[in-house]
């Protein structure tokens, strides 16, 4: 083999070799267009990547997905009156070339869930129900009002901010999750070693409860607020810097941990509030007022 | 046959065994959970009744009463659910009616417990509440099963589901421990329908994650 024919082979090589990568990781842009009636159905299931759900104009579903390569698909159906997307990953799939990140429109009033293994999962100012799930997601709900929130994650952490009168219920194992202005008849998170934060006036007359085997719980409200609140930390710190006035009696008949028992506010307004924890610490305060 | 056709013909066979529903039972989880989650209520139902269960002969009263009017038909023979699922069903396929079963039995424990903590003291300090792990067996949420799911997954993804398994079963034996102390409280009796609900929610996402 002479050195012209050894030059052609190491550059055929190399051509075949950016071809073949760029075949197989090229990024590539897809939309779906779908007119759907009014309280229509979305979901997305995406093993690897991002969702994003925003509010569309009109009863239509677009859906903006970018592949990562050839090696996943982006399946797609309208079911009736929902939206069915799915990112269908081919073999040799990984979680760099089995990526697809979604940006969706959907109609405010569409009911959505979202499913993700390890990518940020993200709805806001939506009035259907909206169910996120993912093991290792970052969850970000927003500005979403009367409807459903549930979130379901391992250790991905979970804000939900500006929540109105809506069912929100958290599970977690392990990832932290903040409730900003999250008011509602029924709000609850329960974590296993995950802290919970709550900010925001325990608003609505609702039943709040917030329980961690071994996070802390963290509440921080405005002067204001109305609630009755029962707190106990088992093994863990007790903190009341809003100055509750104590009640008689526990609702519970143990001794156990440190407990307290009290309310703030009007009576006629309260909420009830159970903070819960075995090891964890719990703070209530106030927030910090400008001078 | 399709998902919705499978769940009308429940109503007239409800136990999955004609062969139509079989096949499609093998190749569609989500029918055949439907299907093992009546099952196991049926089951649980029946564990229920035993408490306040009428003489039997009350049964067949009832049992001739309504052939009389011609309500139900002559009996015929019924094949077991179980086997028709055929040997492809992995642990993971089980863990909704698992963790259904789960919920039913703590909930058939904190029941019981109830009850006999109305009772003469003598009868409320008969029965401390066992080990977690005995429950989590025999509703099918087994630790090694869960290990052995993710036991292809990379070694940070294992470590992460291992802490949380040990974390989530420091809950369950917490919340145990709680509802030993004062089985009156409602409030730790909750807390331990939650700890097992954080478990039940390991063994989902684990599942999700080893079907990818």
């Amino acid at each position: 083999m002479n050195g012209r024919t050894i030059q052609l082979v190491a550059v055929s090589s190399a051509m075949a070799v950016t071809v073949m990568a760029g075949t197989m990781l090229a990024e590539t842009h897809k939309e779906f267009r779908f007119n759907v009636g009014p309280k229509s159905g979305l979901s997305v299931s995406n093993p690897y990547g991002s969702v994003s759900v925003k509010p569309s104009s009109g009863n239509v579903v677009i859906v903006t997905a970018i592949v990562a390569s050839d090696r996943v698909e982006v399946d797609n159906n309208l079911v009736g009156n929902r939206v069915e997307i799915q990112s269908h990953l081919l073999a040799g799939a990984d979680p760099q070339s089995g990526r697809v990140d979604y940006e969706i429109l959907a109609p405010a009033d569409a009911s959505v869930t979202l499913h993700s293994t390890s990518g940020a999962l993200r709805a806001e100012k939506l009035h259907g129900d909206v169910t996120l799930e993912g093991a290792a997601a970052t969850v970000d709900v927003r500005d979403i009002s009367d409807a459903h929130v549930h979130v379901k994650t391992l250790n991905g952490p979970v804000t939900i901010t500006n929540v109105q009168q809506g069912h929100v219920e958290v599970d977690s194992l392990s990832g932290t999750v903040t409730l900003n202005s999250v008011t509602g008849p029924l709000v609850q998170v329960i974590s296993t070693s995950g802290a919970i934060n709550y900010i925001g006036d325990f608003g609505g007359r609702g039943d709040y409860r917030l329980t961690s085997h071994s996070g802390d719980i963290e509440a921080i409200v405005p002067d204001n607020v109305s609630a009755d609140v029962s707190a106990r930390s088992v093994r863990g710190e007790l903190h009341d810097d809003i100055h509750l006035q104590p009640r008689q009696h526990l609702p519970y008949s143990s001794a156990e941990g440190h407990n307290f028992w009290g309310s703030v506010g009007r009576p006629s307004t309260s909420s009830t509030v159970v903070l819960r924890t075995f090891s964890g610490k719990i703070h209530l305060s106030k927030h910090a007022t400008k001078q | 046959m399709t998902c919705v056709e499978l769940e009308r013909s429940l109503a007239e066979v409800d136990d999955g065994s004609e062969p139509e529903q079989r096949d499609h039972l093998k190749h569609c989880p989500r029918c055949a959970a439907l299907v093992a989650e009546l099952l196991a209520i049926a089951c649980a139902g029946g564990e229920l009744r035993e408490a306040e269960e009428p003489s039997p002969r009350v049964w067949n009263s009832i049992e001739i009463e309504l052939r009389k009017e011609g309500l139900i038909g002559p009996q015929r023979p019924r094949h077991s659910l179980l086997p028709s699922f055929g040997n492809r069903w992995t642990w993971g396929h089980w863990l909704a009616p698992a963790a259904a079963i789960l919920l039913l039995t703590v909930g058939i424990y904190l029941r019981r417990d109830s009850q006999n903590s109305a009772r003469p003291v003598a009868d409320s300090t008969s029965a401390p509440v066992k080990a977690s792990v005995s429950d989590d067996v025999r509703a099918g949420l087994n630790d090694d099963d869960l290990m052995a799911e993710i036991a292809q997954q990379p070694p940070a993804l294992k470590a992460q589901y291992t802490d949380n398994l040990q974390r989530v079963n420091d809950y369950i034996r917490d919340a145990k421990t709680s509802v030993d102390a004062d089985p009156t409280d409602d409030e730790a009796r909750r807390s331990l329908m939650e700890a097992y609900q954080q478990k039940a929610m390991l063994f989902e996402l684990a599942l999700d994650r080893s079907l990818q």
